[in-house]
This record gives C-alpha cells, structure tokens and sequence, in this order.
C-alpha cells in the first residue's frame, strides 16, 4: 500500500443494494483513493464498480456504513453535495449516456451551468476542457454528427468542466479501437501528471497493469483486494476465481523467472520494461522536443545533425494537435513514448515531440527503465 | 461447390447516390469455409458493411457477392433461403433480443425458418446447452444481465444450425472470464463445421484465434492472408488504425535485439514462454481425459481444468467447480512450462484440437507430453 | 431495478402465472361486474375476500413496496371519498349525526353511511381482485388473451413490443438520470425541466437508432413478417368458463338474498338509531 498520502474518497464498510434487487450490490465495501495515485478498479461484470462509483460522488447513498470526500463525510443534498460533485466527476461507459445538448460546447457547459457559476467562469471552463481532450476545434459541431470516440471524449470534457479533483472513468477505452484507445490513456496520463487523480475501471487487464500505481478487486459485491497489482496478480488461483486473466507481461515475466530460479522483481509493466529485463543491446539515443505553439521540420533540424536516420513519435494532446495542422507526417502518432523506446532498444535513434508540461513525465517514464537494465541516453532540447 | 464460403467481386457501395466516398470500395475477398477468418478494421472502416452483403441486407451497389460459388440472388425467397444457413451475432445484443421470454427469442429464429415443432423443441435445449443458460429458460429478457443476453443473443444465432456464424465484436464489453467462454464456444463450432468469421478491432484477439485475416481501411481491403505478413509491415498497420499484438510486437522486439530470426511466430502467451525458455528445463505433462457418454472423474494430477460444454456439464452435475474453469487450454499448458503436471476434462470432439494446441509448442522448442 | 421491472419480476414469479390468462381477465371482469349488480352488502365482503386470497396466492405476500404505498394510497383515498359521502345524506333517511364545521354541514344519515361502506367496500374488493390479476399476468400474457378475443394480431404484438423496448428505454433513461446527477442536473427546477427535456431527446434518439439496428437483426433473423409464439399460454377451456359461470351465479344468489343482511349503521350506532 502507498502510505502516507492524504486520502481523496473514502468508503467506508459501505453495503448497498439497489431497490427490489435481492442481494446488495455493494457488501461492507472499504476503499479508500488517494491523491495522485493512479488507482483502477478490477472486476468482472456485475461486481459491483459502477455502483461503487455512484458511492464516490453521492448520487446513491449507502444503506450502511460512510463516504468521505477530501475528509469530510458526504451528504445528500445541498452545498455539501454541490460540493461533491464538483470535487468528484464520473464518465459513465456509455457516452450517449451523457448527453444532454445538441453542441458540443453547450454539452460541456451542461456541468459548470447547472452548478449556476457566472458566465465568465462557464466559458473558461468549457474553453479549457475542450483544449485538454483536443475537442477544441469541434465546438460547434452537432454532438449526433461526432464519431463514438469524439463522443467519448466530449463525455470526458463535460466531466472534466466540473474541475474535479477526482476523475473517475467507467470503462474508458471501452469500444474504442486500438490507437484511440492509446490515444485516450495517454490524456488520462497527462490529466493525472497536471494534478488530477484518475480512477478507472476496466476488464482490459493489459492496460490496467501499465497504468495502474494501486488497484482494488470487487467479486461479488465484495472488496477481495487492495494494493499494489502485483500482490494480487501473484496468487494464480485467487486471479482466476474472480474470473480475469493476469496480464500478458506480468505472466511472461513472472513464468520465466520462475523458470529460471530467479526473483520475479522488478516487475516490468511495459512492453519496454519487458524487453529492458530479458535482453539487451546497443541503443539508441531518445531526442525529446517539447512543444509549445507550433511543430514544423526545422524542429528536427538540431537532430539531423547528428543523424538522419531518426523515426518521429508524438506524446500529448496539443502536440497532437499541431502535427495534425502542420501535416508534418510523422511515424509515431499514438503510443509515441513506447514506440520510440522501443526503436531505441532497437540500437536506433528516435525523435518524440512532447507537450511542454508533459516532460517531466517523459523522464520520469526513462528513469523507471534503469531497474530493468535500460540506461536510455536522452536529451530533452530547448 | 466451392471452397469458398463467401466470395465478392469488385464489391462496391453507397448507401445513398449522394455519398461520395463508398462504404465499400471495390473490394474482392475470399473467405474459405472452415477456415477461422477474421475481418480487421478500425471503426467506420467498413466491416459490418461488408458482412451485411454476406446475408444479402444489403445489396452492392456494383459487383457480386457469391455464397458457396453462386451469385446471391435477392428476392424475397431466396433470402429467406440464404439466411437459414448463415447467423449473425451483433454487437449490442439488445438489437437482436426481441421476445420477452429466453425461449421465445430462441425459437424465433427456428420458427422463422420452418422447423418443425420437435426440432425447435431440440434447438432451443441444445443451444441453452451450449451457453450454459438452461436455468434461464422461462426468465424474461428484461431482467438477464448484459453478459447474459449477449449468451442468449448467441443462443438464438446457434439455434438454427447454420453452417456459417459472422460474430461482431464478439468480446466488447465481456470480462475475460465471459471472452474466453465465447471462443470456447466458437471454437466448438468450428470442430462441428461451421464457418466463423469474426469482425473484430482487437488485433489481440483476432491474432491470437484466427488462421486467416482480411484488413479493411476505409471501405478498401488492403490485405488478406496470414496475420504476420500483415503486422510485419508496420506502417500498413497504423494507417488501419490498429495496432500490433502483444505477442507479436514482443517476439520482433526480442529477436531483434538479439539479431536472431523473427518465426516460429509465437501467438498466444504459452507459445512465446517456451520460445524465451529455449527449453531450459523439463516440462510437466497434461491428463487429458475425453467426455463423453457416459463419463467420470478420474485420479487427477496437479491443477484441473475443464474445456467444452460436455465437460462442464459433467462438473455440474457433480457439484464441483475447476481450478481453470475458463481458458483452460492455456493454464494446463503454462503449468507443463512451469514444469507442473495438470488435468484437463475435454469434450471428446475437441480432442484433437487440444491435442493440436498442445503439439504446438513443439515448434516452439518445448515438448508437452499428453497422458490418458 | 424500475418499478416496471418490480411489477413484471413479480408477475412471472406468481403462482397463477400458469392459469389462463384469459380464464383470469373474464374471471376478473364477471367478479367486477356481480359485484355492482345486487345492493347486498355481502357481495362486497365475499369479493374482496375472494380478492385477498387471490392476491395472496399470486404474489405470497411478496408485495414489492411501491405496490403497497399505492395500494394504501388507494385505500386513504376511498376513505375520504366513503367519508364524504356518508356526511352528504338527504333527508330520507333517519339522522345519525348532524352538525356544522365551518360552512360545511354535516348531515350523517342511515342511507348515507350504509352508501358510504357499500362504496367503500365494492371499491376495496375491485382493487383486491385486479390486482390480484395484474401481479399474475405479464403483458405477453395480456397480449395473449387478447389475442384469443380476436384482437388484430398487429396490435397484439405491438403491445409486446412496446412493453419490451419500453424497459430498455427505461434502462438508458435511468442511466442518463444517474449520468445527469453526475453533473448536477437537478439542481434547481429550471435545471430540473431542462434536463428532464434532454433525457427525452436522449431516449428518442436511442429508439430511433434502436429502431434502425432491430431491423437490420429482424431481417438477420429471417423475420417473416409475425412474431410466432412457441409456447402460448394455456386457452381458456370448458373448465374455466364453467367457473365463471358459476362464481357469478353463486355470487348474485347470494347477494339477491342477503340484501338487508348487513346493516352498517345498525351494527355502528344500534338499533334505536335506525328506527
């Protein structure tokens, strides 16, 4: 358990059931998120996550038992609970679920309007939530026009109007295929590196270990686990009967070194952190290049004057968002950061256009290479 | 007769005049009867297009669709004639569950084609059978859970034997547990001969299970054939909007740092371990014990698994629950690579399946030795 | 789970849900209507005894409870109603008790409070017996019995459509309800109305994409133009006509026979009062 952070929402022995259901959804459930900490929710259908987040932001009240929120207990109507939901913002799966205007920025003003702010605040919140999920340039649009992933980030910048402290995700990457998945992670990434704590919950067991920093376990309307993925992941038998699978890095590592006789730690969680721990060779060099207003090629140029022969990789929203006005074509759209380490354990070099506040995080994600053997050569230019 | 289940010749559409970009454009696939097909695309590239030409809801705006070598011919009895052979399976099961009843939604399909009334008594046993939810025969649909109507949505497709099943999507929005349950059942149905085709956007899945793919972008095929030759090419690959597969993208990584050769091409977890192990030490063995008429339990060895309806049946009955009750192929083999022996109950007709999943790892430098 | 799903939960779980559903609706109907024809007072008791233990073998007691909220709303609302009558008399009859509220005159007469009670318990026995039916018959059921009274079959399965996608309208409305707590939808009664206003476009839209893809799967599914049905509930037989014959029959002799029986006003005040 990662101790000694303060303790954003608090279940606590809370048991619910919904009404003429006749078992309860939620049985002496205790979870306690912490701030900053990546958490994710595991759990098959049915177990009980999307009542759980009900319990977060106070729109059910348990039957037995208390929620917290940022300390104080929650209450169920009033400025108390105004409160709440401001502080604690839910994404449902279903984003045609969650919307209730026909523009995309009326339905990201649905929040902030309703919570009866002045108009002045509403604009900068909506103007703020569109550049964060990138939907900035689609705010007229009619919101029956967009794709299911415009509209799954469009449900994410109404929630994100609310100016949570917490962002709690049913499901995100639910029906989105690969590379928008990729894509919505990595802005879940940089939510989380620019103050705000994600929870999500999800079946995909490959993207909850990359992500997660802690994860909790419902079966059955039950809390099984809680804490660090690994601890859970250990116990094969325990990981079946909840009816997941464990993920595909964390069983080729932990199955080769038991293998091999050899201590299973560090556990990679990457595809990178894999590789770095089961071979290893001569490697490239990672050129990082934050991006503030514009991206063109002369950016490439003091890389070029080293070599040429460099693929490039993009990280974050905005710099996103310039390659696309630029067209510029470039080889890593999506999953920029993994894609160029990966081309450097490759012996290549490789180029990744970062948002500027992203970078931070860029050599935080390096860093954690060095315990699986990856000393990555970077650097990060003006 | 051909061997060709589906074939389509320069199929293009438009759902209306005005549209500019077709939905399909000139595409002409091949897909072969028997053979594990999956149809690979992002979102909005065109796949439930094209399956829906398959069974003739749509008709081409220019081009031929052909099933089992004949043109498709669209009046009203033909079509009718047509879709008794072939089933399909949406993604959102509550677009195909219209009865109130799960027995009334199953025999909607068999009372459709004309069967008679024993026979659709059959169907609907034998389809339950198959997903497990004979319990929930009398229940209304209303009150099943998601995971539930998504097995009666099956149930109903399985209801009418048909010799071609087109799955769409078939594991959004399932836990793994429910996934696994799903190409335990596909896989089943393939073994009795049916075609399936599965259009999917989880390159992981359709990696993992399919023999051949066809990869559309756009309304355009861009490839058909053997999925590595597809992710080989990198580039192809995110223009599709897709991604490359764990196991795959992690075999390249290793061999190529290593400069070794990229095939034998590992597709699911327990292929790419024994290639990484280079057979280092022993592996455990696996009891395998058919199910049939008629069958036990028997002495079991290290952890059992349970695979096929039949075997699952036969634990029902007995009141027992498995270790592995659901991708238990895989967890008896990663047991022989941790050098444990295990137990697996598998339906007789599945034998030589399991058998063929077990012998795999052959080429991959281990060998698992299978006892009765 | 909604209160729709309660009520049809409820219905397929009762122990009547295998009788007749027509059987039942004449049954229902012959007992509603013998219960008006004789001025008895004993008819009323003996029909919403009828209607207790028909509601107590359908549902075993098991009344989920915005049934009873609503069953005791009905009931506080015949009592108003009864008690207004039975102050309301004209001066035919002998008086109980007469006084003034306010503008208001109480003028309580033999006639009226015996009026008053008949009303009362034919009302209370008629809700007894029909919801004795509806917590035992499922609207497949009603659409079936329907059916068997030669309804157009266009109209007998559209009632079963509508009741079917209705609950999953239902479901996405109880999500986009939860889904507009989430941003404070209900804050304030403007708020209130607008989003009330745009969870009914939302659920339009999800019908009319519903609507769109369910023809596509009816097609899939080789839908020929009807909806079979494989296994229709039982019809109604010689046996079940022969039942309501004679329940109405014993029904009405006994009222015809009883007619001064029970006398409300004589068993509350005494004879005197009547006179």
């Amino acid at each position: 358990m990662i101790e000694g952070l303060t303790n954003v929402v608090e279940v606590d022995d809370v048991t619910f059931t919904y009404e003429g259901a006749s078992k309860p959804s939620l049985d002496h459930v205790t979870v306690n998120i912490k701030k900053g900490v990546k958490t994710v929710i595991l759990g098959s259908n049915g177990a009980g996550k999307s009542t759980l987040f009900y319990q977060f932001n106070a729109v059910e009240k348990p039957d037995s038992g208390q929620v917290r929120v940022l300390g104080q207990p929650a209450k169920y109507r009033g400025k108390r609970l105004k409160e709440i939901r401001s502080q604690i913002a839910v994404v449902l799966q279903n984003p045609d679920d969650q919307v209730f205007s026909s523009t995309v920025e009326d339905d990201v003003a649905y929040g902030p309007r309703n919570m009866k702010l002045p108009p002045e605040e509403i604009k900068e919140r909506v103007e703020r939530a569109l550049f964060e999920t990138g939907l900035t340039e689609f705010r007229e649009k009619n919101t029956l026009q967009l794709s299911y992933g415009q509209r799954k980030r469009l449900a994410l910048a109404g929630a994100l109007a609310m100016r949570p402290e917490v962002l709690v995700m049913d499901e995100p990457t639910a029906g989105l295929d690969p590379q928008m998945a990729l894509e919505l992670m990595e802005l879940a990434e940089q939510l989380h590196n620019n103050g705000t704590t994600i929870v999500i919950s999800t079946h995909d067991v490959d993207l909850a270990y990359a992500w997660a920093d802690e994860i909790h376990v419902l079966r059955k309307a039950e809390v099984i686990y809680s804490g660090p993925s690994e601890g859970f992941y250990c116990d094969n038998m325990k990981v079946h009967s909840t009816g997941v699978m464990q993920p595909s890095m964390f069983v080729m590592n932990k199955n080769l070194a038991d293998i091999r006789g050899e201590d299973p730690a560090p556990y990679p969680r990457t595809e990178s952190q894999l590789i770095s721990k089961m071979v290893s060779g001569p490697k490239g060099k990672l050129h990082v290049i934050p991006v503030t207003d514009k991206v063109d090629h002369y950016m490439l140029d003091p890389v070029f004057e080293h070599t040429d022969d460099v693929k490039v990789g993009v990280f974050g929203t905005e710099s996103r968002r310039l390659l696309y006005a630029s067209k510029m074509p470039a080889d890593f759209v999506f999953n920029g950061f993994e894609s160029c380490v990966g081309r450097c354990l490759r012996g290549k070099d490789a180029v990744l256009l970062c948002d500027a506040d992203c970078v931070n995080l860029i050599e935080e994600k390096i860093a954690d290479l060095i315990q699986f053997g990856t000393v990555l050569e970077y650097k990060v230019y003006p | 007769m051909s061997e060709y289940i589906f074939e389509t010749e320069d199929l293009t559409y438009k759902y209306s005049s005005r549209q500019e970009k077709p939905s399909l454009d000139n595409v002409n696939v091949k897909i072969k009867k028997g053979v594990r097909t999956a149809i690979l695309g992002a979102n909005g590239a065109g796949k439930s297009t094209l399956f829906y030409h398959f069974n003739g809801i749509f008709k081409p705006s220019s081009g031929t669709v052909k099933y089992d070598g004949t043109p498709l011919d669209y009046n009203r009895d033909a079509l009718t004639e047509l879709r008794k052979h072939i089933s399909v399976v949406v993604q959102n099961p509550d677009e195909q569950i219209f009865s109130a009843t799960v027995e009334e939604d199953i025999a909607f399909g068999p009372m459709n084609c004309g069967m008679e009334r024993e026979d659709v008594e059959k169907a609907i046993q034998d389809s339950l059978f198959k997903v497990n939810m004979e319990e929930y025969r009398y229940r209304p649909t209303i009150q099943l859970s998601y995971g539930q109507r998504k097995r009666i949505a099956f149930a109903g497709a399985l209801s009418i034997r048909p010799d071609v099943l087109i799955l769409d999507e078939p594991t959004a929005g399932l836990d793994p547990q429910m996934s696994q349950d799903v190409i335990e059942l596909v896989d089943q149905m393939v073994e009795a001969g049916t075609t399936v085709i599965i259009s999917t956007h989880d390159v992981d899945l359709a990696y993992a299970w399919a023999e051949e793919i066809h990869v559309l972008r756009h309304g355009k095929l861009v490839f058909s054939g053997v999925p590595e030759d597809f992710f080989a090419d990198l580039e192809q690959v995110f223009l599709t909007g897709l991604t490359v597969p764990h196991t795959y993208s992690v075999n390249f990584m290793t061999q190529s740092i290593k400069g070794e050769k990229l095939d034998p091409y590992p597709r699911t977890n327990s292929q790419i371990l024994c290639k990484m192990r280079h057979g280092d030490s022993a592996t455990g063995h696996i009891k395998l014990v058919p199910v049939g008429e008629g069958a036990d339990m028997v002495e079991e060895e290290g952890a059992v698994g349970v695979y096929g309806s039949d075997s699952r049946r036969l634990f029902a009955s007995k009141d027992r629950v498995a270790d592995y009750h659901f991708n238990a192929i895989e967890c008896c083999l990663m047991e022989a690579i941790n050098g444990r022996p295990s137990t697996l109950y598998c339906d007789e007709r599945m034998v030589p399946f399991v058998e063929g999943r077990i012998a795999s790892l052959d080429r991959f430098g281990s060998h698992v030795e299978v006892v009765r | 789970m909604s209160e729709e799903s309660q009520m049809d939960t409820l219905a397929y779980s009762s122990r009547m849900l295998s009788w007749a559903p027509l059987g039942k609706l004449l049954l229902v109907i012959v007992v509603l209507i013998v219960n008006i024809l004789t001025r008895s007072m004993v008819v009323p008791i003996i029909t919403l005894i009828i209607g207790l233990g028909l509601m107590a073998y359908s549902t075993n007691f098991k009344i989920p409870l915005f049934i009873g909220l609503a069953i005791l709303e009905g009931i506080i609302i015949l009592v108003i109603g009864a008690g207004l009558i039975s102050v309301t008399g004209s001066d035919s009859s002998p008086v109980i008790w007469e006084t003034n509220i306010l503008w208001f005159k109480i003028h309580m007469t033999v006639d009226s409070f015996n009026t008053a009670w008949n009303v009362f318990l034919r009302s209370i026995a008629g809700i007894t017996v029909m919801i004795s039916f509806a917590t035992s018959t499922p609207i497949p059921h009603l659409s079936q019995a329907l059916r068997q009274l030669h309804m157009p079959r266009e109209v007998c399965e559209l009632i079963v459509l509508i009741y079917r996608y209705g609950f999953l309208l239902l479901e996405r409305m109880e999500s986009m309800w939860n889904a507009a707590h989430c941003r404070m939808g209900f804050n304030g009664f403007t708020n209130k109305i607008k989003t009330a206003a745009a969870i009914a476009v939302g659920i339009f839209t999800s019908s009319s994409n519903l609507a769109d893809k369910a023809q596509i799967a009816l097609s899939c599914r080789n839908y020929q133009g009807i909806f079979p049905v494989y296994n229709a509930p039982p019809k109604v037989g010689i046996k079940w006509v022969c039942l309501v014959v004679i329940v109405a029959v014993v029904i009405y002799y006994i009222g015809i026979n009883t007619l001064d029986v029970v006398n409300m006003a004589e068993i509350f005040f005494g004879k005197d009062v009547v006179g």
